[in-house]
């Protein structure tokens, strides 16, 4: 658990500065008030109510991308994305939304997300809309040039959906292969909400990959989801009966480890100590949740063994997740993995610090700013001259997506989940193996 | 007025980078010391410029106007030194941090002044060359910064300080007029051609010039290094054991002390560390190819043996990694030491001649114990520089007036042991009130220049006891 509350943390900021190469806004515009010293400030003076509720605050408050860079270089650990957190609800409760949002808001927050059924029906009629003549349509009759960009950026490079048929259960126990490998432990996977629906075969190789460096998976069906994008949008009460059915849940199950492949999941399950810190009946069993949350990279790195993996001889790169890197604290394991694989050319990704822009929907809130982010990102995806971006969360493998579509390299870049990557080099070198 | 100011600086600059809201206005009210915390002021617009010319249409108009202007580069500063005291413009330098070019050939690097120390010496690595000046703020403070401060840092003792650096610069002159001295077309190592302006300028605190060009001299990046670590009973026996290390013919790298408190809250931090606490902690850095420094280290480690029975030294990287962690971390764990508490800087530079430092801590020591406040030392002893870090709960109004009591006494501790109330953070506003002492009728002379450069008195006014 952290030491201090952010409320507490925002009285120890020193304003030293440390903080202030690590953040994407900064680094974008130069703005003082863009960066996590100058909206600590601000968030301050408006808790303390020397500033008042205005849109002028709120558009500031509403720059930061909250992705926790800053708290991994502040010396004294200043809980920066919190304290924001803090005055964006304090503007709320002085700013009722409009009652279209709010409804709408309700629906996908207390009525959508926490349901997996309801999620893989809305997944049907996505697949529904991108095989039928719908998507044609919408596209001939212009009606996403009433969106923003980057909404039509977003929805040019949603992944096809597997069809409801091929969108099987996952098997619920998967043993881990022994022939090559030591049994390594036994671990169960987070498959996430929107990820089990848009991804589906990325928790499929998750699975694979996992088995074949040595554990024994199992899928729990009854898990929810983790309760990231209602926790970030102020509906802490949905949050918290989430997570107390997430421990309820693997707490039966007799794991190692519980391992999640998206950085921003992970990252909030590792927070569900945090939530109950004021609830003591809950806190022990939150603890023993969150200490058993790995990354699938880091599980296999510590604990596993990777299987001969080989490469298709391309240049690949690594954007990492802001979560994964700083709240997660993962930080080395993707890159060692990639390291492992024969046939692929590995190169770092200048100022990969740095975030995406995707950040939930800021790219859809901030249009320009993240526009910024992402076309700088760019640039450095540019000098690496990889063919193969690769990321370890939905987010941000949707934001480098657009990307690759907006400064039109479609056709020499792709952009992959690490897990698929090493899944299918695993495959590889399996075949290579068999035939050769 | 200001208001057609801003629109006249619109007209010149982009709108986005000419800012004036009122939350903009907060956040540049402040840098890292303990005054501006307690009393930060607010400028009345802000400048981002990209580029020489938009630097000098700011001087023009602040001169047509008559409004202050005040450079600022990260503001790391804890002196208030990049603080619009009087209100008026704050021209943000740190958007302009482009390496224009890296000539490794002769050794020399052009920057511009906003680039971060640290990013600088990333970039020159692959040449395996480096600036050596390096204050604890080198992740976050500019070259620029450094530049008007004269910063230096941990390894002053072998590699000297910012001003050993610079060849040229490019400055705006508070009148408007861009001038380049130790020119960006000379690439000559040495030159004394002409009064030296260029040097003139640094420490000058952004009064007498904006810095939007360096030429800086490189030096070879040592390969390897070594730690060495110790600690003493008796303070007494610290100093005698830096001495002993310095007749064995050696100059280290770095020579830092942490005191008592400062090792305690280390440890709390990181009890992994588990250092000896007592009176002092020492730690040596030797830099070099791989056998001179395993030759250093082993020098060192003899030199001390006499003087001290806990000695730790390494020249394995890791190993190294891990025994600089404490002084790494020490700036941010002495916040440790008083739940609720948070570390100001305040009388945080006094550097005192070599052989006064045992009396120095145990004064600095008698003055905090008086005041009951908790407060860690720790610093550079082979140059004599302390760093004292008072840690108080800045909401509690009796305790920042203690405080602010405290910090004068060491202040004029520094003075009284014949030493300086700064060694490298500078004077700014916190230390303006000594400028008289420290320097008599030389600060005379230092008005007249100013006076001479800046007859509006338009750049960073208010500062340095300069004529307000
Ligand atoms: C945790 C911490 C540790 C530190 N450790 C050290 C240390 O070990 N050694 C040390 O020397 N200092 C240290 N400092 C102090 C400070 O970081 C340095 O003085 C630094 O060089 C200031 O750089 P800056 O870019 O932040 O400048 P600022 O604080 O923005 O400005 C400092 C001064 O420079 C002027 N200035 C800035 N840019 C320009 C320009 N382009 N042209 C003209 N004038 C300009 C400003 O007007 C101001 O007077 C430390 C600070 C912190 C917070
Ligand atoms: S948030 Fe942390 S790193 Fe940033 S200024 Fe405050 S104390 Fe320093
Ligand atoms: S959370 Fe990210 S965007 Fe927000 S202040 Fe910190 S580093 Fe900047
Ligand atoms: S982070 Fe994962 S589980 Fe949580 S809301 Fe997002 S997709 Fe669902």
């Amino acid at each position: 658990m952290k030491p201090l509350t952010p409320e507490q943390s925002m009285y120890t900021c020193v304003r030293c500065g440390a903080c202030r190469d690590a953040c994407p806004t900064l680094d974008i515009t130069g703005r003082e008030a863009d960066g996590p010293r100058g909206r600590v400030l601000m968030a301050r003076s408006l808790l303390e109510d020397r500033i008042p509720v205005n849109a002028e605050i709120e558009e500031q408050m509403s720059r930061c991308l909250l992705c926790s860079a800053c708290v991994d270089a502040c010396p004294v650990n200043v809980q920066v994305p919190e304290i924001v957190m803090l005055a964006k609800e304090k503007i709320a409760e002085h700013k009722k939304s409009p009652f279209l949002v709010r409804t709408l808001k309700r629906f996908f927050f207390n009525h959508l997300l926490p349901h997996p059924r309801r999620l893989q029906f809305l997944g049907h009629l996505l697949w529904l809309y991108q095989q039928s003549g719908l998507r044609w349509l919408v596209h001939k009759l212009g009606i996403l040039k009433l969106f923003p960009d980057s909404a039509q950026q977003m929805e040019a490079v949603l992944p096809d959906l597997l069809p409801p048929s091929e969108r099987k259960p996952l098997p619920s126990f998967t043993p881990g292969c022994s022939e090559q490998n030591k049994r390594a432990g036994k671990v169960a996977l987070f498959r996430g909400c929107i990820m089990d629906v848009m991804f589906r075969e990325t928790n499929r190789h998750s699975i694979e990959l996992l088995a074949r460096s040595g554990f024994d998976v199992v899928v729990p069906d009854d898990q929810v989801c983790c309760g990231a994008l209602m926790y970030h949008n102020g509906q802490k009460d949905t949050t918290l009966e989430l997570a107390k059915k997430n421990i309820e849940v693997f707490e039966k199950l007799d794991v190692d480890y519980i391992i999640s492949n998206a950085g921003g999941c992970g990252a909030m399950l590792k927070e569900y100590e945090e939530l109950f810190r004021h609830e003591p009946e809950w806190l022990e069993r939150a603890r023993a949740f969150c200490h058993k949350i790995r990354d699938i990279s880091e599980v296999i790195v510590e604990q596993g063994t990777l299987p001969k993996a080989v490469g298709n001889g391309e240049t690949v790169t690594y954007q990492p997740s802001c979560h994964l890197q700083y709240v997660m604290q993962v930080k080395r394991a993707p890159e060692q993995l990639l390291s492992r694989v024969a046939n692929l050319h590995y190169r770092p990704l200048p100022e990969s610090n740095l975030c995406c822009g995707s950040a939930g929907i800021y790219n859809l809130l901030q249009p320009k700013m993240a526009g910024d982010i992402l076309h700088k990102k760019m640039g450095y995806v540019k000098e690496t001259s990889a063919h193969v971006i690769i990321t370890a969360n939905p987010g941000c493998l949707l934001q480098m997506k657009a990307g690759v579509h907006s400064e039109g390299l479609q056709n020499s870049v792709k952009v992959v989940h690490i897990v698929d990557l090493l899944a299918e080099s695993v495959e590889r070198a399996e075949k290579q193996a068999s035939t050769g | 007025m200001i208001e057609k100011i801003i629109s006249e600086l619109q007209r010149v600059i982009d709108k986005e980078r000419v800012l004036w809201r009122k939350t903009d206005m907060m956040t540049y009210a402040y840098d890292a010391s303990f005054a501006t915390q307690l009393e930060p002021k607010e400028p009345e617009a802000v400048v981002i410029p990209l580029s020489t010319d938009e630097v000098q249409a700011c001087v023009q108009l602040a001169n047509k106007y008559q409004v202050p202007l005040y450079p600022r580069g990260a503001a790391t500063g804890q002196t208030g030194g990049a603080v619009p005291i009087k209100g008026g413009i704050v021209l943000d330098m740190s958007k302009m941090d482009r390496i224009i070019e890296v000539d490794d050939e002769n050794f020399q690097v052009i920057v511009e002044p906003g680039i971060i120390q640290a990013n600088l010496n990333a970039a020159l690595k692959k040449y395996g060359l480096f600036f050596p000046p390096d204050p604890g703020s080198s992740k976050m403070c500019t070259v620029g910064g450094m530049i008007s401060n004269n910063s230096s840092g941990l390894r002053a003792v072998k590699y000297g300080v910012t001003r050993q650096y610079v060849l040229g610069l490019e400055i705006v002159l508070p009148t408007g007029e861009v001038i380049v001295t130790g020119g960006e077309k000379s690439r000559a190592l040495k030159s004394v051609s002409g009064y030296d302006l260029a040097h003139l300028m640094i420490g000058s605190e952004g009064t007498l010039g904006i810095v939007t060009r360096i030429r800086l001299k490189l030096l070879p990046l040592p390969p390897a290094r070594g730690i060495v670590l110790c600690s003493f009973p008796k303070i007494e026996q610290a100093i005698e054991g830096v001495r002993a290390v310095y007749h064995s013919g050696i100059i280290p790298s770095a020579i830092e002390i942490m005191d008592i408190y400062a090792t305690r809250a280390a440890n709390k931090m990181r009890p992994d560390l588990n250092l000896p606490e007592t009176e002092a902690l020492l730690l040596f850095e030797v830099d070099g190819n791989k056998d001179i420094v395993a030759l250093q280290v082993k020098t060192i480690s003899e030199a001390l043996k006499s003087h001290t029975d806990y000695v730790k030294f390494s020249d394995d990287p890791e190993q190294c990694e891990n025994l600089w962690q404490s002084r790494k971390i020490v700036g941010a764990a002495v916040g440790n030491l008083k739940p609720g508490g948070i570390r100001v800087y305040g009388g945080e530079d006094i550097c005192v001649p070599f052989s006064r430092l045992p009396e120095a801590i145990r004064r600095i020591h008698e003055i905090t114990n008086s005041y009951n406040i908790v407060c860690g030392i720790y610093g550079h002893v082979g140059d004599g520089n302390l760093h004292t870090a008072p840690i108080i709960d800045i909401n509690n109004q009796q305790e920042v007036e203690k405080a602010k009591q405290m910090i004068e006494e060491i202040h004029h501790l520094a003075i009284e042991l014949g030493g300086t109330t700064t060694a490298e953070h500078g004077v700014g506003i916190v230390r303006a009130p000594y400028m008289e002492i420290e320097h008599g009728q030389a600060l005379d002379v230092m008005r007249r220049l100013k006076k001479t450069l800046d007859p509006n008195n338009i750049l960073n006014p208010g500062k340095m006891a300069l004529p307000t």
